[in-house]
């Protein structure tokens, strides 16, 4: 019985309701936190029974947001309380045993919603990557289609088992992402394929001409027949394969 | 009900040798590997930084253009990530704790230029 | 008929080995109610998250306590690792709940030293403390650090443990079940003992249960709620795994309950000594968190069920880390235990939930 674990999302005034609910369905209480977000703060209410962990957020409480205490049902959830209402500035009301803001003795108020510099300059550079990465996902993505336009045949010639083997299970993977990650995987991919694809090109052209000086006109020709022959039942191979 | 439980080991403690060991008469051996200080060989660091990069407590600061390399260390917490870390393996962990001192103090090791690394 | 008064109680009180106030409602020498008042140390160890990146935290989290630091920095390890989707290799997870059991050792014989302390058997404290420098010893050799080891890091563990310090462990455990047997004996039958801890600071099954209470103190109470039952990391290679219970629900059965899981965590990494896995001790971690991934995690410490919660905002600095340590979820439970309590009573039944303030309040 290995420990699994439960995201749920609820709205504030279910807050009472619920508690109520897993009081009577046998839940333990496991905790209560918050977690400050840039459009408020998150509570989240946890619960364990045989071995399911369930975490019930509520998203985004703002300031001015009453919020219903829940050590009625659950009197262990007092010291939580006290501490989001400290540290946080969430307003609990009718806590079992309200504090009244002096659960911990803190130099300044509510210190878990300040943003620290260095939190904010991480934030910003995460936010400035990904506009760069989108940005630079996007000139791929159009280098790329000007690439196809150009070489009609490109795409063919790929089929040789450059990419195909590997796109459906991409495919599926890339459901799952968020947009941005996305674009950014398929702007590889493509950037990928795209010189593993020129490279085999080249390095066989290289070696047909090299075969092909020494050899008279007629042979050559014959070799350069079967080459193509070849290709073609390479690539319907692939094709079956698929 | 019983009293005098522990009758027999303590009155056994009585014929053992102490637990204990005289302190600054006799000292113990730290066995390797106990993690008593940081030390850094100048001879094969590189002043790569790395180990500034990864210390939690910001105990390790490399002056690149002063080629030192410094430790504070009443910030360092011994927790070995920059020896981990270091690419030379010029960084150790010496067994020996380090001395009580008086005041916070830092340690600058010069780090010679070796041209053979440079390139 | 006395007047009903209210009586301080620490945070230097010489008993409490922890800065816990308690606000205690009396009359005569019968304790009405007990307020807690804690926030004397909070330290915003949670806050620090936002300054330190994942892999430098671990030396923050292992901070938290100073006794379950170990159980600490894996369940912080756990949770990143669940968080990013890390297997860690075998060998890594046996190794953890070695050190974990260990220092569950270490913690319990700590606390009985302390328990006897408090009801003034200051052999026996002396005796119980002995012992806990031979798991220490064990300890230094094995990580490196005596209290603080630094030895997990997200992706497993920092140093292996060979075949000849396995055996080295195995002769200091043996030493120390022959003594500690003894030591157990005098917890367990000694007068001195029984007439401090016995029909002290009851606590029933249905309260426990109502208060959800964790740990040692719970199962005292016949509730089972031990985290290792979940076969988490390391304990999964256990052949099988019994919580020690007991139905008294007062401070004996809280000693004892303590006193016999010391024996069970010989027993249990005894086993693991002999079914430790081959293998690497380490994964590589690369990249970060994604951006709104929430992890939450739950390991058994010596006080009892911990839980932790990871949220990562794709940037190697992790948005929000939660740790909820046992002694706040045992708060309430104990003011249960303390009402109607002889005032002479109150260091023993606030000594029997091992209370943690620094854990609590992070």
């Amino acid at each position: 019985m290995a420990l699994q674990t439960e995201y749920l999302v609820t709205a504030l005034e279910n807050i009472e309701p619920m508690a109520r609910e897993r009081k009577a369905d046998g839940w333990r209480f496991v905790q209560m936190m918050a977690v400050n977000t840039e459009d408020g703060i998150d509570l989240i209410y946890s619960f364990m029974k045989d071995g399911v962990l369930q975490n019930n957020k509520i998203e985004h409480v703002r300031k001015d947001d009453a919020v219903p205490s829940i050590s009625g049902e659950f009197l262990e959830a007092f010291v939580f309380e006290n501490e989001v209402h400290d540290l946080f500035g969430v307003d609990i009301r009718d806590i079992a045993i309200d504090f009244g803001g002096n659960f911990y003795a803190l130099a300044q108020p509510e210190p878990m919603t300040v943003i620290s510099p260095a939190q904010k300059a991480a934030r910003e550079k995460a936010r400035a990557a990904a506009i760069a990465k989108a940005e630079r996902a996007q000139k791929a993505a159009a280098a790329n289609a000007a690439y196809v336009a150009d070489h009609p045949g490109a795409k063919a010639k790929r089929a040789g088992g450059v990419i195909v083997p590997s796109d459906d299970g991409v495919e599926e993977k890339l459901k799952g992402m968020d947009p941005e990650k996305v674009a950014r995987v398929r702007a590889a991919m493509a950037a990928k394929a795209k010189r593993a694809a020129a490279e085999q090109e080249a390095r066989k052209q290289a070696e047909l001409e090299e075969k092909l000086a020494g050899m008279d006109p007629e042979k050559a020709a014959k070799v350069r027949a079967a080459m193509e022959a070849k290709k073609a039942r390479a690539g319907a191979d692939a094709k079956e394969g698929e | 009900m019983g009293s005098f439980k522990l009758g027999k080991m303590t009155l056994s403690g009585l014929f053992k040798k102490p637990e204990t060991l005289l302190y600054p008469v006799q000292t113990k051996t730290p066995p390797a590997g106990l993690k008593g200080h940081v030390v850094n060989d100048p001879e094969t660091c590189i002043l790569c930084s790395l180990c500034q990069k990864r210390c939690p407590t910001g105990a390790i600061e490399v002056d690149k253009k002063g080629r030192t390399w410094a430790i504070n260390r009443f910030r360092c917490v011994q927790c070995g990530s920059c020896v981990r870390e270091c690419p030379k393996h010029c960084l150790e962990m010496d067994p020996a704790y380090a001395p009580c001192a008086r005041s916070v103090s830092v340690d600058v090791l010069e780090v010679p230029e070796h041209p053979k690394d440079a390139s | 008929m006395g007047k009903a008064t209210v009586i301080p109680f620490g945070p230097q009180h010489p008993v409490l080995p922890e800065p816990l106030h308690l606000d205690l409602v009396v009359e005569d020498e019968k304790v009405l109610e007990a307020i807690p008042q804690i926030g004397f140390v909070h330290r915003g160890l949670e806050k620090l998250v936002e300054t330190r990146d994942y892999n430098q935290f671990i030396y923050v989290a292992e901070r938290i306590c100073g006794i379950c630091a170990f159980g600490h920095s894996m369940g912080y390890a756990e949770t990143v690792e669940r968080l990013m989707g890390v297997q860690i290799p075998p060998r890594a997870e046996v190794l953890r709940a070695i050190w974990h059991e260990l220092s569950r050792i270490h913690s319990h014989v700590l606390w009985m030293g302390l328990a006897a302390d408090a009801f003034g058997f200051e052999s026996l404290f002396m005796h119980c403390w002995r012992l806990r420098e031979r798991v220490l010893d064990v300890f230094e050799k094995t990580t490196g650090g005596r209290v603080i080891f630094s030895v997990v890091k997200v992706g497993g563990v920092v140093r292996d443990i060979d075949e000849g310090q396995f055996a080295e462990m195995k002769r200091v455990l043996e030493g120390i079940k022959s003594d500690y047997r003894q030591i157990c004996n005098a917890f367990l039958k000694d007068a001195s003992v029984k007439n401090r801890t016995v029909g002290v600071g009851y606590l029933s099954r249905e309260d426990a249960l109502e208060l959800s209470m964790v740990g040692p103190f719970a199962r005292a109470s016949n509730v089972n709620n031990d985290a290792r039952m979940l076969r988490n990391g390391g304990y999964a290679y256990l052949e099988g795994f019994e919580p020690i219970l007991d139905d008294q629900g007062d401070c004996y059965a809280r000693v004892k309950v303590r006193a016999l899981e010391v024996l069970q965590s010989i027993d249990i990494i005894e086993e693991l000594i002999s079914k430790v896995p081959q293998g690497e001790i380490a994964v590589p971690v690369k990249g970060s968190p994604a951006d709104g991934a929430e992890s939450s995690n739950v390991v058994e410490q010596p006080r009892g069920e911990c839980y932790y919660y990871a949220r990562g905002n794709g940037t190697k600095f992790l948005d929000r880390m939660r740790m909820r340590t046992p002694t706040s979820q045992n708060l309430a439970g104990m003011v249960k235990a303390l009402e109607g309590c002889d005032l002479a009573d109150v260091n023993m039944i606030v000594l029997t939930i091992d209370p943690c303030i620094s854990c609590t309040e992070r």
